[in-house]
């Protein structure tokens, strides 16, 4: 070590003008690389082909495989034209489907799979996402708010929401059939994780969590990101809760598909609000 | 499906940058987030600023010494700092955790940054003594001179005096004593094309040599 190693004491205010720098170079929050921005609309198309794709590759068999509560592969494929055709209701102002519950129904259209070839039900699913999309571009406003299975939230928000399911339900499937799972494209990921990072607030309400906490939210690789959340019902104390989390991983935890300790996060502060915190995440999901 | 209906009045959510992120860079305590470089690397990709200063006050001081080392210079040490770190927050992925640790590649970073401020300033020296030569009176202190007093000197001028006869004396002629490389080729009696070729090989040879050195010093 030499005597400039052994005497690191830096220049008074070198510090703020390097940060300050380089955040003028990139704000922070921002991903690099970023993926390139995609619309709603297209994250759920991307999401819909993909999940078309998967049901291509399965042999007759996989098709019966059970695959999530007490649904086999073909009985969750109905379930899913099944939300596709309540989303039609919802975007056509039926009120009705508003406060409908997001299992029960969609029942019957998981039940009516008995019987029919995987092909008609491959079928049946894809001209209802196709019609989902047909009736979104019809839409002269994504920010136009709508309901649907007890949910009020903007059509765009919903949008990420049908890709996020479609993604889920797509790897329930594939770990039912033994495919390897999947990971969407950056550009629908980074839109599931922003929807993700905004439901933590309300993830935490509605567990009860209501002491003000600021949560620095980190979510790495692609598709992830950095935000400053605050936390409970009034303004958040200064000592900041600090989450680092793989993205993938942590739209897993959001659709109840792995736990905070699989999930494997960073922490800083305090260990047991941020436990608390990401297990309210997992309750986010309606399955 | 993820539950999204919000309670009254959306939450508030901000991308990271405003109040905390500022409040760190101003000196506030940040968290001790620890970790390896990997999980580091992969904050700073996530735009996580608190990543940021926490690489910044974990391996500032050793990038700084290093440019202070090769420079002698405390100001032109400090731009290489602010330049070193501006890089690695706006191109991350540039660090690969695999090839070593994250001190490793920002003190490599900051020699490099640093010699080639060195060049930079023997290329300029070399065109002010040319044109100094035409406006005589004794020339301002500059850089190149606190840099000749520094430990980076005593390199450069081992290293020239390492080379063959025939291009130190080309170095000498055009570096030291500013002459066109016509000039040079007519002062040592050779032809221009011959002083071109033993100039650029002793250039090749001082950045090589000074490169080797000067990491090797550290």
């Amino acid at each position: 070590m030499t005597a400039a190693d052994s005497s690191p004491v830096l220049p008074e205010g070198l510090r703020d003008r390097v940060l300050a720098a380089s955040l003028r170079a990139r704000a922070a929050g921002r991903p690099e690389p970023a993926a390139p921005e995609i619309s709603p609309d297209e994250a759920f198309s991307r999401a819909a082909d993909a999940f078309y794709g998967m049901l291509g590759v399965l042999r007759a068999q996989d098709w019966r495989r059970p695959a999530l509560r007490g649904l086999d592969v073909q009985g969750l494929v109905g379930h899913l034209t099944g939300v596709e055709e309540d989303v039609h209701r919802c975007l056509a102002g039926d009120g009705q489907v508003a406060r409908v519950n997001h299992i029960e129904s969609t029942q019957a259209a998981a039940d009516r799979q008995a019987g029919r070839s995987p092909a008609e039900t491959r079928a049946e699913w894809r001209h209802a996402a196709d019609r989902t999309v047909e009736l979104v571009h019809a839409a002269s406003d994504l920010g136009t708010e709508v309901a649907v299975h007890g949910l009020r939230l903007p059509l765009r928000l919903l949008l990420v929401v049908r890709a996020f399911e479609l993604w889920v339900h797509d790897n329930d499937i594939r770990q039912a059939t033994g495919l390897p799972p999947s990971v969407p494209d950056p550009s629908t990921l980074t839109l599931m994780a922003q929807a993700a990072a905004r439901l933590l607030p309300y993830a935490a309400a509605r567990n009860g969590l209501c002491e003000p906490t600021r949560v620095h939210l980190v979510l790495t690789g692609p598709g992830g990101g950095t935000w400053d959340i605050p936390v409970g019902d009034s303004t958040p104390a200064p000592a900041p809760v600090g989450i680092v989390a793989d993205a993938v991983g942590f739209c897993r935890l959001a659709a109840n598909r792995t736990t905070p300790d699989r999930l494997g996060p960073h922490i800083t502060g305090d260990p047991d609000r941020a436990t608390s915190l990401l297990a309210a995440v997992s309750t986010l999901a309606l399955d | 499906m993820i539950a999204t209906c919000f309670p009254a009045g959306n939450p508030v959510l901000v991308r990271s940058g405003i109040g905390p992120c500022l409040a760190a860079g101003n000196g506030a305590s940040v968290p001790d987030v620890g970790g390896t470089d990997a999980l580091l690397a992969a904050r700073l990709a996530a735009g996580d600023d608190l990543a940021l200063a926490e690489a910044f006050d974990t391996l500032a001081p050793a990038v700084y010494s290093g440019a202070l080392r090769v420079l002698g210079h405390h100001a032109a040490a400090q731009d290489v700092v602010q330049d070193v770190f501006v890089q690695l927050w706006s191109h991350p992925g540039r660090y690969d955790p695999d090839a070593g640790s994250l001190r490793g590649y920002l003190t490599m970073q900051a020699r490099h940054r640093a010699l080639d401020l060195v060049r930079g300033e023997l290329r300029r020296m070399a065109r002010q003594e040319r044109s100094s030569r035409l406006q005589p009176g004794p020339p301002e202190p500059s850089l190149y001179e606190q840099v000749m007093a520094s430990e980076t000197a005593a390199a450069v001028r081992a290293a020239v005096e390492r080379l063959p006869e025939s291009q130190r004396r080309m170095v000498e002629l055009a570096y030291f004593q500013g002459l066109t490389c016509r000039e040079a080729a007519q002062a040592a009696g050779i032809p221009e094309g011959t002083a071109k070729s033993r100039l650029r090989l002793a250039l090749a040879k001082l950045e090589t040599v000074l490169d080797r050195q000067l990491l090797e010093s550290s």
